[in-house]
């Protein structure tokens, strides 16, 4: 143990008070004051409980059967409720995953922020208001004296975790925990907030504990890193050797699943393209009360797109920017305000029925958008339903064999939704989506809810019925290493526009725009060595 | 698995009894309920009269078994009604959304705003005092709140990706409707129509008591509860039994529906 060690886990093991299930199996790190040290583990593996078990705030069904947890030399397992109080917030600060919720709804800012202050220091009222006005503007926050007086609500996703981060960092803590703290935002807003994160605590000198599913983030940003799987940590290291060179399996196989810039492929952009949208329009409805009409919101400024047959474009952008919009304009779960969109040469209104049987859609989230009252082998019948000259006999055969080239045998058809994986569950609504052959999906952030390895393999599913059945994409995805991978083209939105488009390696290579050069610079390329490591390198810096 | 929760056991166990004896009570009860005995008035509990008389002699056991089925089918009957309109009404609103949810909720929050027992006061008065009266009158008191928690579960339903998955497929809203967010509207269905059962039975025994239920010498566990009141003191048995008779079977009914919504959801199949 050196001298400037903050904490020190020994031997943790954490168990389900119930069933003696152990969630966290024997584990120990130190971090070192200063220093950004970071938990790498998919879902499951127990890095949250193990982080929650430092400041002794684990869920009631969840005990502490060995080890010792260690902070500034005092026990922190064994710490009376009065000094755990003293030392959460103080001393060790904590930063969530969702800002959401994570700020109290009906406070104000002010009241908020000053709440820890109120709690762990003699500061006068004045002396508070100062350092809080000081805190919101360092973490960039535009109108501070503004924000005092508002409520969470008003910011959005991006401002609210500044601001979460400021509620942390005013009380100036020796270390800082920060949950997934960037999962819910987009890239670019990703990448300001970890900055705005690295240089708060660089100047105060506190420590991080970075816990994330992101692998690139979590190599860019941590000196150190351990890797846990199923509650035990497999490898431990500084980060870039890890990453260099890495020894367990399972490291192994978490880096070889991070997306990686696919072959070229070659389309016939040459010939008519098969889904072509012109000049999409689609305002939302403003809210109508007795007294006021809110102003129509314009979600799609005339946006136009075209998808050649057997290609797979990529819709990317920040949250907000419409991407999503469009998809379902496309689909039509939304209906345009205006412009036009054909389907194979014709209009899509006119054959309508030809397109909803050509035209199906996955969607981002497998636990909502599979029927929980439906068996597996009934949800994807149902996509048959309409098919016409197919009879019943038909229709569950092409539901099994579809549900086979998924990778979900016979056992599986009787199961109901819950008892699958989110892994599972997405490879059901992409069998539900191919079951009637379409020529044309749309997979509106398909892998967003995944773990890295089972999104590989979501992935190389997706690829390998492409490339057997051929249909075309539209492909909405917020994450660009995702897109590197599968798309052939790659069309940039913000505000409602298209602002650049162009074939992928173009688009990644010698992007233009302005903004689409920001949202590449916000996440690493990866370069894959023979030893089975990456090397990671931040895209356009020079 | 397929186990049965004790909730169920319990919860069935009770309504099998009650349904038995009222189905006895068709054919055979040890006395002619409506025979009055001027000489038996207000017996104790005893051998002849397992659980006492009346003040006119009857025979407090006969009654109640006639009485359970007078009961037991306002309960049911109203308890349908109320479901079945309340349901639909619901789907339709929740998933028509705009003017029409808004006449529709317009008029339910209207009727939601009476009292349900002075709603249905007013109605019996045009419907008339029997038992498809208070059947009719409950029926539309207890069609608002159905209405109102179906329409809610369907708004947030209706949101869910699977109901998109289902337009994307191609079925029509008729479908999707019965198919998707009906089957995922059960759950609060059974809940609300278990605990209706109740107030139906306890609302029967007020409308009884005000003599605007099933006309005497009819008896129901409600107007039999309401005429041992005035006897409380001397013969608690008039009140007692009935009461319990009500308690015991909307404990059943609660149990039951309870197991019965686990039952029907699959993501609690297969649990413990």
């Amino acid at each position: 143990m050196t001298v400037d060690t903050l904490l020190t886990v020994r031997g943790l093991t954490l168990e389900v008070a119930r069933s003696g299930h152990k969630v966290v199996n024997d584990i120990s790190f130190d971090i070192a004051a200063g220093e950004i040290f970071g938990i790498v583990g998919e879902s499951g593996s127990g890095k949250t409980l193990a982080t929650r078990a430092l400041i002794a705030l684990l869920p009631p069904a969840i005990k502490v059967v060995g080890g010792a947890v260690r902070y500034k030399g005092r026990d922190v397992l064994t710490m009376k409720d009065r000094d755990l109080r003293r030392l959460r917030g103080a001393e060790v600060g904590v930063v969530f995953q969702e800002p959401m919720t994570s700020l109290n709804p009906s406070m104000t800012i002010g009241r908020q922020l000053e709440e820890g202050l109120v709690l762990h220091t003699k500061l006068s009222p004045d002396k508070r208001r100062a350092r809080i006005l000081e805190m919101l503007r360092r973490v960039g926050i535009r109108d501070p004296e503004g924000a005092l007086a508002s409520y969470p609500h008003e910011f959005s996703g991006g401002m609210r975790q500044r601001i979460m981060l400021a509620s942390v960092m005013l009380l100036k803590p020796a270390l800082l925990i920060a949950d997934e703290p960037t999962t819910a935002l987009d890239a670019v807003i990703q990448r300001d907030v970890m900055e705005l994160m690295v240089e708060l605590t660089r100047a105060e000198g506190t420590a991080v504990l970075l816990i994330s599913h992101d692998l690139p983030m979590v190599a860019r940003y941590t000196s150190r890193i351990v890797v846990m799987e199923k509650g035990a940590i497999v490898e431990a290291g500084r980060t870039e050797d890890l990453l260099e060179a890495p020894q367990h399996p399972y490291t192994k196989k978490l880096l070889s699943s991070l997306p990686f810039r696919g072959e070229p492929r070659s389309i016939d952009t040459a010939k008519a393209p098969m889904v072509s949208a012109r000049d999409i329009v689609v305002d939302y409805a403003g809210r109508k009360s007795l007294l006021k009409k809110a102003a129509a919101k314009r979600a799609l400024h005339g946006v136009s797109i075209d998808i050649h047959e057997g290609e797979v474009v990529a819709l990317v952008g920040g949250s907000g920017s419409g991407k999503t919009t469009l998809g379902r304009t496309i689909a039509g779960l939304v209906k345009e305000s205006g412009g036009r969109i054909q389907f194979q040469g014709r209009s899509r209104d006119e054959e309508w029925q030809d397109y909803r049987l050509n035209c199906q859609m996955v969607f981002q989230d497998p636990y909502s958008s599979l029927d929980p009252r439906m068996t597996i082998l009934a949800l994807v019948e149902e996509a048959l339903r309409l098919v016409p000259g197919l009879d019943a006999a038909a229709k569950r055969k092409r539901a099994l064999e579809t549900l086979e080239e998924v990778g979900l045998n016979a056992d599986y058809a009787s199961r109901y939704p819950h008892e699958l994986s989110g892994g599972q569950r997405q490879r059901v609504a992409i069998a539900r989506a191919i079951a009637r052959r379409p020529r044309f999906l749309i997979a509106d952030e398909p892998v967003s809810a995944l773990d890295v390895t089972v999104r590989a393999q979501v992935l190389a599913l997706f690829s390998d019925l492409q490339k057997r059945y051929g249909f075309s994409c539209l492909f909405i995805s917020h994450d660009l290493g995702v897109v590197e991978q599968v798309a052939d083209r790659v069309v940039v939105m913000q505000d409602g526009r298209i602002i650049e488009e162009g074939d992928r390696d173009t688009i990644f290579d010698s992007p233009k725009e302005a903004y689409t050069r920001r949202l590449l610079s916000a996440i690493p390329a990866l370069d894959q060595n023979a030893r089975g490591g990456v090397s990671l390198k931040w895209r356009l810096e020079n | 698995m397929k186990k049965v929760s004790l909730n169920g056991l319990i919860g069935g166990t009770l309504i099998a009894i009650l349904l038995i004896t009222a189905a006895i009570g068709l054919v055979w009860t040890p006395f002619d309920p409506m025979k009055l005995s001027f000489t038996a008035r207000l017996a104790a509990p005893s051998d002849a009269h397992l659980l006492g008389t009346d003040e006119f002699g009857r025979d407090v056991l006969s009654r109640l078994m006639i009485g359970a089925r007078a009961s037991v089918w306002i309960g049911v009957l109203t308890v349908g009604f109320a479901t079945i309109c309340g349901t639909l009404i619901g789907l339709v609103s929740g998933y028509a959304r705009g003017w029409v949810d808004g006449v529709i909720m317009a008029v339910n929050n209207a009727l939601l705003a009476f009292p349900g027992i002075l709603l249905a006061l007013g109605l019996l008065a045009v419907f008339g005092a029997n038992q498809y009266g208070i059947i009719f009158a409950l029926g539309i008191a207890y069609t608002p709140s159905m209405a109102r928690v179906v329409r809610g579960a369907v708004l947030s339903l209706r949101e869910r990706e699977f109901v998109e998955a289902s337009r994307v497929m191609g079925n029509g809203e008729l479908f999707t409707m019965f198919r998707h967010i009906l089957p995922n509207c059960l759950a609060p269905i059974t809940v609300l129509a278990t605990s209706m059962f109740g107030w139906a039975i306890l609302s029967e025994s007020a409308l009884s008591f005000l003599g605007l239920g099933v006309p005497p010498p009819a008896p129901t566990w409600g107007n039999m509860l309401a005429a041992g009141r005035p006897f409380i003191e001397q013969a608690v048995w008039l009140g007692l039994f009935p009461g319990l008779c009500i308690a015991l079977t909307l404990l059943g009914i609660n149990l039951l529906g309870d197991a019965l919504r686990d039952r029907l959801d699959p993501r609690m199949r297969g649990l413990k």
